[in-house]
């Protein structure tokens, strides 16, 4: 990727979502993700709240292969407001098969209402793709610490292999250490998310 | 003694509401003020979190970028994880953290920004209150 393109998704990077893609310093999470290009285990840990790093075992439905990824995401910048947030990751992958890689960027800006984020990555594979998501999203109802919260979303992404873009329905939920992600279009099936942080 | 406290504070509001009125127009019904320091807290939500607390103090802490509750999570593991606190609130709509640790304990806020910052957040300031 030509430093252009780096530069152009730096700027742009002001708002996504693989929901918290780091935890607080010394928390491990798990996750398990499925949608019509992959299912995957993922475990990270972060060391400090800057960075994680983990295994993902994967299933590539694309290429109808199993591989693992060595995982590692970095916290760019953070701007933290007394009612919003904003973050811009870097995040990678080095795959254990026929030296795969992935690398990209991940944004996101949130208050307790509303939240805006994208993902862009490029896939180095046995055909190289790009894949972009954008989420947008509102909090219909305002929780306390500890409730059940809600936040109903819309995904739009694409990716350069079918070049289609598809746009569809998300909601999460989130309880305590548990978070749930359910995406559903009636061409590609299910996006499910779930992740556990300890 | 809280019933003592809070009309202290409250009467200390009454004195500097209308100079206040100007500077803080999104100011809630519970604003008090501390030995002259601004601090919004929910008198219900206090109540019940210092209900049953006794030779403690209380560390109310402003935070910023605390906007999920997901994201907060940290913060309650790590200030657990200290002997010396007894119990902690994570109010999410006013950005503020409430701690209460043993009267024998020196807080230092230094300590409670780095673990505020160990969480991704940031501590802005803080008041510490007796009980």
């Amino acid at each position: 990727m030509g430093m252009f393109k780096i530069i152009v998704l730096i700027f742009l990077s002001i708002n996504y979502l693989e929901s918290r893609p780091i935890s607080y310093s010394g928390g491990h999470t798990l996750m398990h993700f499925n949608d019509s290009m992959k299912e995957s285990v993922y475990y990270h840990y972060s060391p400090i709240y800057k960075f994680s790093m983990g295994l993902e075992t994967m299933k590539n439905k694309v290429f109808s292969s199993n591989e693992t990824n060595i995982r590692f995401t970095y916290l760019i910048n953070r701007k933290n407001k007394k009612l919003s947030q904003r973050n811009l990751y870097f995040q990678s992958a080095i795959s254990t098969k026929d030296n795969n890689y992935t690398y990209g960027m991940h944004g996101d800006w949130e208050t307790r209402r509303y939240f805006i984020g994208f993902d862009y990555k490029e896939v180095k594979n046995i055909i190289d793709y790009s894949d972009k998501h954008i989420h947008l999203g509102v909090a219909p109802y305002l929780g306390e610490y500890g409730d059940l919260h809600t936040w109903l979303m819309v995904k739009t992404k694409k990716n350069s292999i079918n070049n289609k873009q598809i746009t569809y329905p998300v909601v999460k939920f989130f309880k305590g250490n548990v978070l749930l992600e359910l995406g559903y279009d009636k061409k590609k099936d299910w996006d499910i998310h779930l992740m556990y942080r300890f | 003694m809280i019933r003592l406290l809070f009309l202290t504070i409250l009467s200390v509001n009454l004195i500097y509401s209308d100079e206040d009125q100007h500077l803080h127009q999104h100011s809630h019904n519970n604003d008090v003020y501390v030995q002259g320091e601004k601090l919004e807290v929910d008198e219900k939500r206090f109540k019940k979190f210092i209900d049953g607390l006794s030779n403690s103090q209380v560390a109310v802490v402003n935070v910023n970028g605390m906007v999920c509750d997901f994201c907060a999570r940290g913060i309650e593991k790590t200030f657990v994880k200290d002997k010396a606190v007894k119990r902690i609130d994570v109010d999410l709509e006013r950005g503020k953290v409430l701690i209460a640790y043993t009267k024998e304990k020196e807080i230092n806020f230094d300590e409670i920004k780095n673990k505020i910052l160990a969480n991704g957040q940031n501590a802005i300031d803080f008041t510490i209150l007796n009980i």
